[in-house]
């Protein structure tokens, strides 16, 4: 029994609602009644026995296997991509060019952190700036919520893609030295933007206002 | 008489001199300011704290205004908020868009006032000018982060008395600058600053503000144990169990001041890993065998209780020399006055408006009295009169009168002053005391001249509240019962209220609950002092102890007050109370002591954790308790003052440079002056030495050698001999006559 009749009713009556989760295009599927008396469980056992779906199956995988194009990721030589916004453990990024470290050392991701992971020590170095001397995430504490890379300022901490991390310890996962980028990638420019998270958005650009007699 | 009026509806009432803002802060009623520091006049530059006056058209400042009798004030409209934006708007034109950085972020007024008044973006901008940054010691400038609120010029003015900041102008290309020499890196400026422009160069980018846990407490350093803050942090990531440590010390810079030492000399803790007790058993052994505790006065009142107890417990002698000369000052001074302790305090000392000061190295010996004479000059215009045999370049903006004498004249001038000061009819009680007094002698011998004299005493004529500030000089002086004596009948009967300024933090609490003796019998203990076996909080001795700021207590301070010490960090050893456990004392923590303070001294049977400290909106502090002055019986006469001793050759001076004070301010990181002898061209003319040579001299019996260096400050034949890199105090004169010797 084909039910177009009674979805158009149900479907006026739910978009009336405002009801995003049904479609119009939707429709009931076409199931028999359960079977009540033992007669007819014992003739639907019969049937389901006897009409060979099992082959149908079989056949399925064999047709599959040799058509030679399988939708198996073979995974340690095949690797998806992760989203943006995928929260892997950090890194952290450098300037474009210059490939000085663009942490300022404002200790927000330090303030932020809800369970208590960061921590971070300054000092004034010799051109009288403010630069981080020590920074370490106790990862074996992290939840990986990522508020960290959402609250920094300068774009620094982020949230790497890096998802196979394999040791005894969390706290192995990786240190800051690796957190980095390689001082050689971020001048060729082969670092990656992050576009997770606190990240700006494409339109930001339009956004920004001068300040009305600027030098 | 008061005026009455309204703010927001609400009736109040001003006193006479108050400002609207001073009435509305009192009532707790808001109104946002920029420029004001309420411990200094206000300079009415920001303008934010502009209020609506019915029946007046136009804005009017709240900071210099004083309320009419009936006014209708409105602190806050539409209005107002538009007119506070916009000079928040200007004061953001081209300030550094850095808090991310800036050490200031998370206390930085106008990141506060800017949320406040919701300027959101820079409206505008002006070219930027080519600006340096300066670095002058402890203090740090940073010139684009200055909003020039004059705050700092003015409590270097008006609070430190030392006109060392100025502003050097040029409309958007002004700036502050610092006449270096002046400057006595008391890091007043630093503690007002509103933005991150005076900066504490050893504190910079080092924590952020919202990291570090604030610990109320006294300062150590001298006897006015100023109201501060410790805040303390991790010392690093890797210091394993969060062990941490003191980054600053910060105070309620709006109404209370600190000095150099206090702000910057606070690092002085003793860490040790545990309880070494070994050592532990050796100390107490030497306890049972000792006969004398010699102990200095860096001390809380709790731990000198506890040591009275064990001198009655075991017999111990309690020797203390530097205590012991102020104690049996007091008790001189008492004896005419009739009161156990002196009337005054600073508190009076910066209200009053005439101010006789005596026998105190005024910048170095508490910095509070320099502060508090600074304030009454600024404040009151007042009058003050230094009597001192060594001029002091930057003194010039606090001292009126310089009243130069000669070294050991001390009491005939004090004579002088009763002579001048108390009213004839008590003179008949003390006729062979006055009638012996020749005016000529003393001034010819003091070299004081008459003329001198006299100006400082018609100067008091309709002065309302004259003080009279007495220091470490008189008290080991040879005739110090006498001067003390004096002192008394000024305070009985002269109009004075005095003030007898403790030589050491908590003199005036060891002086009170300790029975101190003169002669020690060996084997002496040493107690932060010398001694046959020695505790100390400096480590390297006997046994450690922990240094006062890691200790909790409390001090009796110069304006007789008993103010709560709190430990900042933590301390892992011994401390006294454990050795006065072992020795039959039982208490478990030495602040039970407190409320069992001698009650027949003045202390107040009040638990150590009800002691308050804080201070009220407008800037009442409200800390510890006062001492009760008793009644004590007088009836000893003043005696006949001695012949003027004559102090020929090199004569010199027992005086710290300013912030340093004793072997823990030398101990601190920040704190660097050394030790050596300071004298002026002329001094070092008749001594026949040369600046940068090192002299050999015996003074009070000691041996010693030190490095000689001519100060341009100084002027005389005076020279200062520092004696805080040593544990062992003097009691004698400060002026001594030495033979140098060359190395």
């Amino acid at each position: 029994m084909h039910t177009h009749d009674t979805h158009e009713q149900h479907g006026h009556g739910e978009s009336e609602l405002g009801n995003r989760y049904i479609s119009e295009h939707y429709y009931y599927v076409d199931i028999a009644p359960y079977p009540t008396t033992p007669w007819g469980k014992f003739s639907r056992a019969l049937k389901r026995t006897l009409r060979g779906e099992l082959f149908v199956g079989l056949w399925v995988v064999l047709r599959e296997m040799f058509k030679f194009d399988i939708h198996t990721v073979q995974y340690p030589k095949e690797k998806l991509l992760v989203g943006p916004r995928y929260r892997a453990v950090h890194a952290m990024q450098r300037l474009f060019e210059s490939g000085t470290e663009r942490c300022i050392g404002c200790g927000l991701c330090e303030k932020i952190c809800i369970s208590n992971c960061i921590r971070m020590e300054t000092r004034l170095d010799e051109k009288s700036r403010k630069e981080v001397s020590e920074y370490t995430i106790n990862l074996g504490r992290c939840i990986f919520c990522g508020y960290c890379a959402e609250v920094c300022p300068e774009l620094a901490i982020v949230h790497g893609p890096r998802y196979e991390n394999v040791s005894e310890q969390r706290a192995h996962y990786i240190d800051y030295a690796g957190m980095l980028t390689p001082i050689d990638m971020a001048i060729s420019g082969e670092q990656k933007e992050f576009d997770g998270f606190g990240a700006v958005t494409p339109h930001e650009d339009a956004r920004v206002k001068q300040t009305p007699l600027a030098y | 008489m008061s005026i009455h009026f309204t703010i927001d509806g609400r009736s109040v009432s001003a006193k006479r001199g108050e400002s609207i803002l001073q009435v509305a802060r009192r009532e707790g009623i808001y109104i946002p300011t920029m420029c004001y520091l309420p411990k200094t006049t206000p300079n009415a530059s920001c303008r934010m704290c502009v209020v609506e006056v019915e029946g007046v058209s136009g804005f009017v400042l709240s900071c210099n205004t004083p309320p009419v009798e009936g006014a209708t004030i409105r602190t806050d409209s539409t209005a107002l908020f538009k007119e506070r934006q916009n000079i928040m708007k200007l004061y953001n034109v081209n300030h550094p868009l850095q808090c991310g950085v800036c050490d200031k972020s998370g206390e930085c007024d106008l990141q506060n006032k800017t949320l406040e008044f919701e300027v959101s973006e820079q409206s505008f901008a002006t070219k930027e000018q080519k600006r340096k940054n300066k670095k002058w010691g402890v203090l740090s400038y940073d010139p684009y982060l200055c909003i020039m609120c004059e705050k700092c010029t003015a409590v270097c003015n008006q609070v430190v008395g030392s006109e060392a900041l100025y502003i050097k102008p040029g409309g958007y290309k002004s700036e502050i600058d610092n006449h270096y020499s002046r400057c006595i890196q008391c890091g007043e400026c630093i503690s007002v600053c509103p933005v991150g422009a005076m900066a504490s160069t050893d504190f910079e980018y080092t924590a952020n503000v919202w990291e570090l846990r604030k610990i109320p407490s006294a300062c150590a350093h001298c006897s006015s144990a100023c109201n501060l803050n410790y805040e303390v942090k991790e010392i690093g990531i890797d210091s394993g169990k969060g062990e941490q440590k003191i980054y600053r010390v910060t105070n309620e810079a709006d109404h209370d001041a600190l000095c150099g030492a206090g702000r910057f000399g606070y690092d002085f803790e003793n860490r040790v890993s545990c309880k070494d007790e070994r050592a532990f058993a050796k100390v107490l052994k030497a306890f049972k065998e000792a006969k004398t505790i010699r102990f200095s006065s860096m001390i809380t009142n709790e731990e000198a209780y506890l040591l009275q107890q064990l001198k009655e417990r075991h017999g111990y002698r309690l020797i203390n020399p530097e205590a012991r000369v102020y104690q049996k000052f007091l008790r001189a001074f008492s004896s005419v006055s009739g009161v156990s302790l002196y009337g005054g305090d600073l508190k009076r000392v910066a209200q009053s408006d005439y101010a006789i000061v005596m026998g105190c190295a005024v910048s170095s010996d508490n910095p509070m009295v320099r502060f508090a004479l600074a304030r009454a000059v600024n404040n009151n215009k007042a009058y003050v009169g230094l009597f001192h045999p060594i001029e002091e370049e930057g003194l010039r903006n606090i001292v009126t009168q310089h009243l130069k004498h000669e070294v050991g004249s001390e009491e005939a001038l004090m004579a002088l002053l009763c002579d001048a000061f108390v009213p004839s009819e008590v003179k008949k009680s003390h006729v062979s005391f006055f009638e012996s007094l020749d005016v000529g002698y003393i001034c010819g011998e003091s070299s004081v001249g008459e003329e001198e004299i006299e100006r400082l005493v018609r100067q008091r004529v309709r002065k309302k509240a004259p003080v009279l500030v007495l220091g470490a000089d008189l008290y080991a002086h040879p005739r110090a019962d006498n001067i003390a004596k004096m002192a008394g009948l000024l305070e009985r009967f002269g109009g004075f209220e005095v003030v007898i300024v403790p030589s050491d933090t908590n003199t005036m609490g060891v002086a009170l609950i300790c029975d101190l003796d003169d002669e020690a019998l060996s084997p002496v203990i040493g107690y932060n002092a010398q001694g046959d076996c020695v505790l100390s909080a400096l480590g390297g001795s006997d046994l450690d102890m922990p240094a006062l700021n890691q200790q909790e207590g409390t001090f009796t301070t110069v304006d007789k007050e008993v103010v709560p010490l709190n430990a900042a960090l933590p301390y892992h050893g011994y401390e006294l109370s454990d050795i006065a456990n072992a020795l039959g004392i039982v208490l478990k923590h030495v602040i039970d002591l407190t409320c069992k303070l001698p009650k027949e001294k003045g202390y107040k049977e009040v638990a150590f954790d009800d002691l308050p400290n804080r201070y009220l909106n407008h800037g009442v502090q409200i800390r510890g308790y006062m001492l009760e002055p008793l009644h004590v019986s007088c009836e000893e006469n003043i005696g006949v003052i001695a012949d003027i001793q004559e102090y020929n050759g090199t004569i010199l001076y027992r005086c710290n440079p300013i912030s340093q004070f004793n072997l823990f301010t030398d101990k601190t990181h920040q704190i660097n002056d050394r030790a050596v002898i300071l004298g002026s061209s002329q001094f070092a003319e008749a001594a026949k030495i040369k600046s940068g040579e090192e002299v050999r001299f015996v003074i009070d019996g000691r041996a010693m050698s030190r490095k000689f260096q001519v100060s341009s400050k100084l002027k005389g034949t005076v020279a200062y001999h520092p004696d805080f890199d040593s544990f062992e105090k003097s009691a004698a004169y400060r002026y001594q006559k030495v033979t140098f010797e060359r190395v």
